[in-house]
């Protein structure tokens, strides 16, 4: 019998876009309740009573929501502005993004030290650590109004960690699908040098004929066509589609010359859907008996991923001087993780290299984010109350 | 709208109603854009390098970056145009409506209004800029 695929998504969507009113009305996070409504459709409820299946439309949508994303951080940011970020933003990006995943895979993998697949496990794991949730945390900001070296640094890490978190996801993916350790570097190469190679020559196609486009509504269309051959090209050239998706983001950026308002914020109104739905697939694919499996896996990754961007962010910081706000809090205002950490775990679950794990490990990072979800803001609040750049009562009104 | 104003070409227009063209450098800051357009009451901004035009920054774009800590949602390239201060040139839309000299006002009033461009700018052959069409003056001069 052939799965009903629109049935199977519809419900999903509606589901979480019914909570997401009950969210907004009783102002609670709503990317908790997105996956909540996918909880409901879940086989241990719901999905079990009417026998919804996640096939392999799942693993199609997952992907076009990735290379949306993907898109969009690459589209960003321009090489000038790179540039402009300044030693604080980039040192304390890659000090949080490596002491977490460093501390991440040494704890997981002793803790899950002679498992079969422990390696694998934590290593994706210590990768999906780096992204974090530039939304909750510009959110908290916007609260309180906060200003002072400590936000902007903030600011800039958030950004930049998920591009990092996305290359690091790419070469996760290109090293794990080598048999032997030349053979993996091999391959990774190939699928790196690919996509690099590939996004660039899409990006610089995607603004050609963009220049040549008058009428505005055309932008969407063109700038999703290019996407999705972009993403079938790699495919069929064995390039990582992810990176692929970034360089054609910031390749046709680049060439098209312009703050982005027809390339990219047409895209942009998308990303919404795209959290919907990697939130509530990511729900749909939970599973109490793997994640009661997983609960002190969940607690590690929480904790570990904590400590690990307070101290990498810490010793960035110390090595290029920067203000002792800054070198003190930072960390703690990089604690939310959400949409992109769970899209990447979601995207692993079909692929054959994490057919045993992919399940556990999307499982561990959707706990994780709901418990960051409610965490994280409070973390980020008190980091930037410790460094004097908003006071207790200030609130936006 | 009248005849007369509708079968008027661009040119006479011109010469009937001259308008300056607000011109910044591509390195412009944005707070600096924002006080010449207040300064020039109009609300369309005109990149300009080598007598020509490069781009266009609108009025309620400037003021979208400028004011962005009093948004509460940011997309990544809003972060990072906050964060790294974009210029002018970062920001401008290099694929800006424009029209030519030759022109009647009537084949162009769609074009400013669909484009939502209040100062259209007004192209030479050679693609210098030569003035601008302002449609509060096209709305007044109507209604008269």
């Amino acid at each position: 019998m052939t799965e009903p695929l629109f049935l199977n998504l519809g419900l999903l969507l509606v589901t979480g876009l019914l909570l997401s009113l009950v969210a907004a009305r009783f102002n609670l996070p709503r990317i908790a309740l997105y996956a909540l409504a996918g909880l409901v459709w879940s086989q241990d409820l719901l999905g079990g009573v009417f026998d919804l299946q996640l096939g392999n439309w799942s693993v199609v949508l997952t992907d076009t929501a990735l290379a949306l994303i993907a898109y969009l951080i690459g589209g960003s940011v321009t090489a000038r502005q790179l540039k402009r970020l300044g030693n604080t933003i980039v040192f304390c990006t890659v000090g949080e993004v490596l002491g977490a995943a460093t501390l991440v895979f040494l704890v997981v993998w002793l803790f899950l030290s002679g498992q079969a697949g422990a390696l694998l496990v934590a290593t994706a794991l210590a990768v999906l650590a780096a992204s974090t949730a530039p939304a909750a945390t510009v959110a908290v900001i916007h609260e309180y109004r906060s200003r002072g070296p400590l936000t902007t640094s903030l600011l800039g890490v958030v950004a930049l960690d998920d591009a990092v978190g996305i290359i690091l996801f790419s070469l996760l993916l290109a090293i794990t699908t080598g048999t032997s350790i030349t053979g993996a570097m091999s391959m990774a190469a190939v699928e790196i040098g690919g996509a690099l190679m590939l996004g660039m020559v899409m990006g610089w196609a995607l603004a050609f004929f963009g220049h040549r486009v008058r009428n505005p509504h055309f932008f969407l269309p063109m700038v999703l066509s290019a996407i999705l051959l972009s993403q079938g090209l790699a495919e069929i050239w064995h390039c990582s589609a992810l990176l692929t998706a970034m360089t054609l983001g910031f390749v046709a950026r680049a060439t098209f010359k312009s703050g982005g308002e027809r390339l990219l914020a047409p895209v942009e109104y998308l990303e919404e859907l795209v959290f919907l739905v990697f939130f509530t697939l990511a729900g749909a694919h939970f599973d109490l008996d793997v994640l009661l499996s997983g609960v002190e896996l969940v607690i590690i990754y929480v904790v570990a991923r904590v400590l690990g961007k307070i101290a990498g962010t810490n010793l960035a910081a110390r090595f290029i001087a920067a203000p002792e706000s800054v070198r003190k809090y930072i960390g703690l205002g990089v604690v939310p993780q959400a949409g992109i950490a769970i899209g990447l775990a979601l995207s692993l679950v079909n692929h054959p290299v994490f057919a045993d794990s992919g399940l556990l490990i999307v499982n561990v990072i959707l706990a994780s984010t709901l418990i960051y979800e409610l965490l994280g803001p409070f973390a980020t609040r008190y980091a930037l109350l410790k460094a004097g750049e908003i006071s207790g009562e200030q609130r936006y009104e | 709208m009248s005849e007369q104003i509708i079968e008027s070409s661009v040119a006479d227009w011109l010469r009937q109603h001259p308008a300056e063209l607000v011109s910044i450098s591509a390195e412009t800051a944005l707070i600096d854009i924002v006080k010449t357009l207040l300064e020039h009451d109009s609300r369309d901004a005109y990149v300009v390098e080598n007598n020509q035009v490069k781009g266009h920054l609108s009025f309620n774009k400037l003021l979208n970056h400028l004011f962005s800590h009093d948004r509460p949602v940011h997309s990544h390239r809003q972060l990072f145009a906050r964060v790294a201060a974009a210029t002018a040139g970062e920001l401008m839309d290099p694929h800006f409506a424009y029209c030519r000299e030759d022109e009647k006002i009537n084949q162009i009033l769609h074009r400013q209004l669909q484009c939502d461009v209040c100062d259209l700018v007004v192209l030479a052959a050679d693609n210098a800029p030569v003035g601008v069409i302002k449609l509060t003056e096209v709305v007044r001069e109507s209604l008269r």
